[in-house]
């Protein structure tokens, strides 16, 4: 797969031939065995800085936290232009807001839903969370076996997505159909149709929040004002399918590998049982743990980084999960540590692009968690499956049949 | 060096030398405070180190821009006239002996 990469995209003259290391990520069959034994990896034994080509392109890996840090915030030199690699029509081309949109701008678009997803907003949602997680519950738990994936991972966060963004709660299961289509469907026919199908759902979901609108994250936008100009409908198009795209598929994969682990680990499940004081601690040492993404930008200016000269249009892609394992950051840091002193940890990336939906992820996987652990405290993967991983740019497992 | 105290919610005290330069939030970061959590590392994206001024303290500092108030307004914990969100505070010696209140939660 590698050598088959390199004919397809030429490795820049200024990076040195020993800081090429194809390593494949998120496709390479090494990786896919067990992606967080291949993070570890990486940390432990790999230059901090190295050049890498894989199916989307080359770009530089970085995976010391520090450097991480330096990329997200350091507008100056680290441009978020064309740093999501997303397939799109070059005949009818569109920004995801805001995650491509760089300061001063970019802050324009997170005002308008600040009031949704900040700390404070969220905080309303508790009790909605808690009662969709529980209706989840009841409709496996007298079955004594799911699949976790597809029963809990992913219609909880889809639910909450269609109560945020004011979208009927009847579109569950087809949400569910379209996000795993797009995103993780084995055929480029299959991600096309349901592309097709929900940029029709969304651009006449647009419509009709134009015509009606509520108090709710869809209508929030197209209301939306940037320099005191109204938001064009392109604009509008490219921040909803963003938020689709970006809600969805991060939080079920998060969900996925904690429950993988909870399976697997029966006294570290009785010991969070018994803490349920901490929940906020134990939320975020699993987050530390199990960040299921990475972060892409292009840079604006040469740059010499840890003796390492990258140049102006290179591209750079942080190995989130990777940096988050940094032992200079987090001592012992391959070790489930729920008392750890706080750190940034780089599941939710940093900086001014940092997720806006980090607050409403913690929520989310804490109760879900709670409400899980209340009523089906034991359970284990069920026999004779085999985990699986795919290629793709949020990292979980495939399918987690459970049983209790 | 200079000082800051950060007062948690609770009442504990720390007193902590942070450098000419670095910023409250990172102090406290760095130093195990758990009252200011600092999500975004300081870019203005998250009202999550959000912090309460000690009286004596607010007016030496410089004013916060209007991108610090416009963050601050999405904080969890109430907004007082002494809020703060305390990566935009930025030591130098003049700082020395600053106390910060933490509110109750940061998200």
């Amino acid at each position: 797969m590698a050598s088959q990469a390199q004919e397809t995209f030429q490795i820049p003259d200024h990076v040195p031939p020993e800081l090429v290391m194809n390593v494949g990520i998120t496709e390479s069959p090494e990786f896919l065995a067990d992606p967080y034994a291949f993070f570890k990896k990486l940390s432990l034994e790999y230059p901090p800085i190295f050049y890498s080509v894989g199916s989307h392109g080359g770009s530089w890996h970085l995976l010391k936290h520090a450097d991480a840090f330096r990329m997200l915030r350091d507008a100056e030199y680290f441009s978020n232009e064309g740093g999501t690699p997303f397939p799109r029509d070059p005949a009818d081309p569109f920004k995801f807001i805001p995650i491509e949109i760089d300061p001063p701008d970019h802050r324009k678009y997170r005002a308008i839903l600040d009031p949704v997803f900040s700390p404070q907003g969220i905080q309303t949602l508790e009790n909605t969370i808690r009662k969709l997680a529980n209706d989840l519950i009841d409709e496996v738990i007298d079955k004594g076996e799911c699949e976790f994936t597809t029963a809990y991972g992913r219609p909880l966060p889809v639910s909450i997505f269609l109560d945020l963004m004011g979208l009927p709660q009847d579109m569950r299961d087809t949400f569910v159909d379209w996000a795993v289509g797009l995103l993780h469907s084995t055929t480029r026919e299959g991600m096309a149709t349901a592309f097709t199908q929900i940029v029709a759902y969304i651009k006449q979901a647009i419509a009709e929040k134009t015509a009606n609108p509520d108090d709710k994250v869809i209508s929030r936008i197209v209301q939306g004002q940037i320099d005191g100009r109204p938001m064009s409908e392109k604009e509008s198009f490219g921040f909803v399918l963003f938020l689709f795209i970006a809600g969805l598929d991060t939080v079920f994969a998060t969900m996925n590998n904690m429950w993988l682990w909870l399976a697997e680990n029966p006294a570290r499940r009785k010991e969070i049982i018994s803490r349920s004081n901490d929940m906020n601690a134990i939320t975020e040492e699993m987050l530390r743990m199990w960040a299921v993404t990475f972060s892409g930008r292009s840079l604006r200016k040469d740059l010499e980084l840890r003796g390492v000269k990258m140049k102006a249009g290179d591209k750079v892609m942080s190995v989130l999960p990777s940096c988050n394992y940094d032992a200079e950051v987090f001592a012992d840091p391959l070790t489930v540590d729920f008392d750890r002193t706080r750190k940034p940890i780089l599941s939710f990336a940093g900086g001014v692009h940092s997720c806006m939906g980090a607050h409403l992820a913690r929520l989310e996987i804490r109760i879900g968690l709670e409400e899980w652990l209340k009523r089906i405290p034991d359970f284990a993967v069920k026999p004779g499956t085999k985990i699986e991983y795919r290629p793709g740019g949020v990292v979980g497992p495939e399918y987690l049949p459970l049983v209790w | 060096m200079p000082q800051v105290t950060y007062i948690e919610h609770d009442g504990a005290q720390q007193a902590i030398d942070v450098p000419e330069g670095e910023n409250v939030m990172r102090g406290a970061l760095y130093n195990g405070v758990e009252g200011i959590v600092g999500e975004c590392g300081g870019g203005l994206a998250c009202a999550t180190c959000h912090c309460y001024v000690d009286e004596a303290w607010v007016d030496r500092l410089e004013a916060p821009s209007e991108a610090e108030l416009q963050m601050l307004e999405s904080a969890a914990s109430e907004v007082k006239p002494n809020s703060r969100l305390s990566c935009q505070i930025v030591m130098n010696e003049t700082l020395d002996g600053l106390v910060v209140d933490l509110p109750e939660r940061q998200y």
